[in-house]
């Protein structure tokens, strides 16, 4: 006997990512989806935007990724609520595990939560969490192929940070070539530079991470 | 790697449709796998052998139908099948277009055997 059946497989994920948003947007609270390929510097980015946003932002961390070099004690002990999660070896976030983490927060007392999700392109762009912004870090040392490899993460990004900009010199990275190809892929990303060892591009990034956040106050008004 | 909640999923929507038609087992399982997914057929199908052991769907055949990618340029209004590195239009050579399909990952159908000792009851 044949059933038909038709249904979505990933429509669990993202009917809980549709409540995580619905409770972000309540709390006027902007949940930015931080992917990169391992290595290409999530967490010092996490700690410059921390430092960088310091008075003028509320910020959370939610640590997805476990082998990240720093993990969730190293942000709180830079005052930062840091909710680690347990991935059991998983290769990516779903919407659950950032609910159960969000229940854990104060989110009266947030204006930005930054996830950190596990270090690969390939699994966490297909996984909505109910994040508000998606922002994505390519660093100098992975080549310039990046967009050519994973085109739909670029697409479906709204920051792209080409960071360790500071090894430019160093690398046969085509930098013009990379944000050509890019703003064909994505015209309406915002490409920030960005050094995570000199400091170089953060002010632009927490720039984009304010205004990111009280657009997100804005439509909770509106 | 993510296979492992896809599959996780596709056991439990099939064991509730399965057990709804009156617990019979499940024969054969039909996907539709985007081609624009980055689900790998095999690694599904590893898992599955694995999770699907003593439920009604042990032993249940997959088969993946995929679908092709289509796209609509917002530029000049061509219908296209963005595939490998070159997302662009192949008309106009614009990379701003509506993606239509090859996202998706459903369960199209499955296969029920009658629920065993129901048509044998009266023998
Ligand atoms: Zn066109």
């Amino acid at each position: 006997m044949k059933i038909e059946v038709k249904k979505n497989i990933m429509a669990t994920n993202a009917s809980v990512a549709i409540k995580n948003r619905e409770l972000l947007l309540e709390h006027g609270i902007c949940m930015v989806n931080l992917m990169a390929s391992p290595g290409a510097g999530k967490t010092s980015t996490i700690v410059k935007a921390i430092e960088g946003t310091r008075g003028l932002l509320n910020l959370a961390v939610i640590e997805g990724d476990i082998a990240s070099e720093i993990d969730s004690l190293t942000i709180e002990s830079m005052d930062i609520p840091a909710i680690q999660i347990n991935t059991g070896g998983s290769c990516h976030l779903t919407a659950a595990m950032i609910a159960s983490a969000l229940d854990h927060l104060d989110l009266d007392a947030l204006d930005l939560i930054i996830i950190e999700n596990v270090g690969n392109l390939v699994c966490p762009a297909e996984f909505d969490l109910g994040e508000t912004a998606r922002m994505m870090i390519a660093s100098v040392a992975e080549g310039h192929d990046k967009p050519y490899k994973y085109p739909l993460i670029f697409r479906e990004v709204d920051a792209i940070l080409i960071n360790k900009i500071d090894l430019l010199p160093h690398c046969d990275f085509d930098l013009a070539q990379f944000r050509q190809v890019v703003q064909s892929l994505n015209p309406s990303a915002s490409l920030i530079e960005l050094s995570c060892k000199d400091g170089y591009g953060s002010d632009e990034m927490c720039d984009w991470l304010r205004e990111t956040a009280s657009r997100n106050r804005a439509d909770l008004r509106s | 790697m993510h296979e492992y909640a896809i599959t996780e999923s596709i056991l439990e929507i099939v064991q509730a449709e399965a057990a709804r038609a009156g617990g019979g087992s499940v024969d054969e399982i039909t996907l539709v796998v985007g081609e624009l997914t980055t689900f790998v057929d095999s690694s599904i199908e590893f898992y599955f052998t694995e999770m699907s052991r003593g439920t009604a769907a042990e032993g249940a055949r997959l088969r993946f139908q995929k679908l092709e990618a289509k796209a609509h340029c917002s530029g000049c209004g061509a219908d296209f099948r963005p595939h490998n590195a070159f997302f662009t239009c192949p008309q106009c050579r614009s990379a701003v277009f509506e993606l239509r399909q090859g996202q998706e990952l459903f369960i199209e159908s499955i296969e029920v055997s009658e629920p065993e000792g129901q048509d044998t009851r009266g023998d």
